[in-house]
């Protein structure tokens, strides 16, 4: 089986996965969120984040498509993407992987308490 | 001149890439620099994407050709530069050199104006206080002066965009958009309502919070909007109840409406509630002047009080709207955006304005190839130079220096001064009726007299041309001493109504 060029899924790339979980967003609106979900601490500048969008795009994780229906006034030029199902399973197995660390981290009381 | 430094810096990026997403970083640089304001949101601005080109640039030269071949091409809308010259090859090292050269000196430029904000004399102590502290940097000084000096004199042309659509986005990127009103504006109203009535607005926006309603009616007025039948009678006492002088213009019945249709149209989907923000005096219980001293009071500080544990403590969005007196920032945010940015709400402040810039003849000519119902960010432009106060009161008040874009973030144009009305609640519902009698007594309360508050015109202009003074002897009557009351807290809330 060839390698993934994803393979491991570089932080920025799962971080742009997880915005697109919910919903279509155009590159600022993943922007603001994936500095949301991680508490302000990763920004991506554009270069890096339509780097990231295009190997996502090429290993078929995230779709443009044309316009999103409900696109505010203004927005319906710009270029939306969306999650694919192999986009949703890979965050999903990334998620898992991370979740296992996360016990053992626990385990090993390197966090403290019970939520991180 | 930001747009085209990152523009320019966008050339250091390989064809394919520039012509795969080069519209679209410029875009997001844009969207970046209009919600990201201040010195240190600009200097972040700036040392991201300093980062990001370092890192990105090289990747991008290095991606594998063939890797790109689906991208899809972009037409070059937005203005993003191409370079067809290097056609996907990476630039010779002096090219790199050079280009790195120039980025450093960009940035140095860049972060010069944006300390200085324009003012040269700050920009040269600015300068002065680098040339003492770095060797190099006295060295570049001759270079860069006039280069920043020109920089400041390219003021860039302001953007007005469609009103709705620019409110909209606002609430992309903050919690709270105050809206600076001018009471009883019919073509202020007209797009509000429209606005009400939009769902990419209905969407995004959980509250409405307003002056114009009288928080003791907030349970009659969550069932109203929320579309269950409430006898008129009842829930029009939030408006008509409140501590504004006179009685209220019909815009804000007709702006009730709006949202109560709104949400009805949009059953099953999210809904946008009414929250009242005039304190809640009980007017069957006001007798005199010192029975209202304290709601008179506390105005400012009741109104961000129910939007801190309304809006902000729930985590949800809201349109403010209020009285542009309330709002305007004077050395800095006034009460109300001082306070919910201290509980964490982000804040955007848009104001109604026209063309009047000077006395009340004085109209600027730039408004009229504007197209009307625009919101026009006022950072960097003239309109943001212009006074603030000639603009926000149709040139009935001289000016003063405070600059529009010190007192607002965006300026809300409807048109030019004199097609702008306004609506008064019609003489037939205040004459001789037990509402009209009533304004009569609490008007007395008020001013210690009820002025004329009957119009045989329901709709008048805005902003008529001022009356010459009126002689002292005869001219109006004195207000009454400030009750003692003012200075009491407010008492204790009573239950919804």
């Amino acid at each position: 089986m060839p390698k993934r060029k994803l393979d491991p899924l570089p932080s920025t790339a799962f971080q742009i996965l997880l915005a697109l979980a919910d919903e279509d967003l155009h590159g600022y609106g993943i922007m603001r969120h994936v500095e949301e979900q991680t508490g302000g601490r990763m920004r991506l500048g554009p270069g890096t984040l339509y780097g990231s969008i295009q190997s996502l795009l090429e290993e078929r994780l995230i779709e443009e498509i044309d316009s999103r229906e409900d696109a505010p006034p203004g927005h319906e030029r710009r270029r939306y993407y969306r999650l694919t199902h192999a986009g949703r399973k890979l965050a999903r197995s990334e998620a898992e992987n991370l979740a296992d660390s996360l016990r053992v981290a626990r385990a090993r009381k390197i966090l403290r308490g019970d939520y991180v | 001149m930001s747009d085209a430094v990152y523009g320019w810096l966008l050339r250091l990026y390989p064809s394919r890439f520039r012509e795969a997403y080069g519209d679209e970083a410029l875009q997001l640089f844009r969207d970046r620099l209009r919600d990201e304001r201040g010195i240190r949101s600009a200097l972040r601005l700036w040392l991201d994407l300093l980062a990001d080109l370092a890192a990105s640039i090289p990747r991008e030269h290095r991606r594998p050709r063939g890797a790109l071949v689906s991208a899809a091409a972009q037409p070059e809308a937005a203005g993003a530069p191409l370079f067809h010259v290097l056609e996907g090859e990476a630039p010779r090292l002096g090219a790199q050199f050079c280009a790195g050269v120039l980025s450093c000196l960009a940035f140095v430029i860049v972060l010069a104006a944006i300390a200085s904000g324009g003012d040269s004399q700050v920009l040269r102590a600015w300068f002065d206080q680098l040339a003492a502290s770095s060797a190099p940097a006295a060295e570049l000084k001759p270079a860069l002066l006039p280069a920043s000096f020109a920089l400041f004199q390219s003021q860039a042309e302001p953007k007005p965009q469609d009103a709705t659509s620019a409110m909209i986005e606002a609430f992309n990127t903050h919690d709270i958009v105050l809206f600076g009103e001018t009471h009883g504006n019919k073509q202020e109203y007209e797009w509000l309502c429209k606005l009400a009535g939009t769902p990419a607005f209905d969407d995004r926006v959980d509250d409405i919070v307003v002056e114009f309603g009288n928080s003791l009616y907030q349970k009659s007025v969550d069932r109203y909007v929320a579309g269950e039948d409430v006898p008129l009678e009842q829930v029009r006492k939030a408006w008509r109840n409140t501590l504004a002088v006179g009685p209220p213009s019909p815009v804000y019945e007709q702006f009730y409406q709006a949202v109560r249709d709104a949400n009805l149209n949009r059953r099953g989907k999210h809904q946008v509630r009414i929250v009242l923000g005039d304190p809640y005096e009980d007017w069957d219980r006001v007798k005199d002047a010192e029975d209202l001293g304290p709601y008179v009071a506390n105005r400012d500080q009741w109104y961000a009080q129910v939007v801190k544990d309304e809006v902000v403590g729930k985590h949800r969005r809201a349109l403010l709207i209020m009285g542009a007196g309330h709002f305007l920032r004077r050395n800095g945010p006034g009460y109300i955006e001082s306070q919910l940015r201290s509980a964490g709400a982000s804040t955007y402040l848009i104001v109604l304005g026209t063309n009047a810039v000077g006395g009340y003849d004085n109209l600027d000519k730039r408004f009229d190839a504007w197209p009307r119902t625009v919101i026009v960010p006022l950072a960097g432009n003239w309109v943001g130079d212009l006074p603030q106060v000639p603009v926000t009161t149709g040139g009935m008040a001289p000016a003063t220096p405070l600059k529009l874009a010190d007192a607002a973030d965006a300026l809300l144009y409807l048109g030019p001064r004199d097609s702008l009305t306004q609506l008064a609640m019609a003489r037939s519902e205040l004459d001789g009726t037990p509402y009209g009698n009533e304004m009569t007594r609490r008007l007395s309360i008020m001013m210690g007299h009820a002025p004329n508050f009957l119009f045989d015109q329901a709709e008048s202009p805005q902003f008529p041309r001022p009356q010459a003074q009126a002689s002292t002897s005869g001219g109006r009557p004195a207000l009454p001493p400030m009750p003692r009351s003012i200075h009491d807290p407010l008492p204790p809330r009573p239950p919804s109504q």
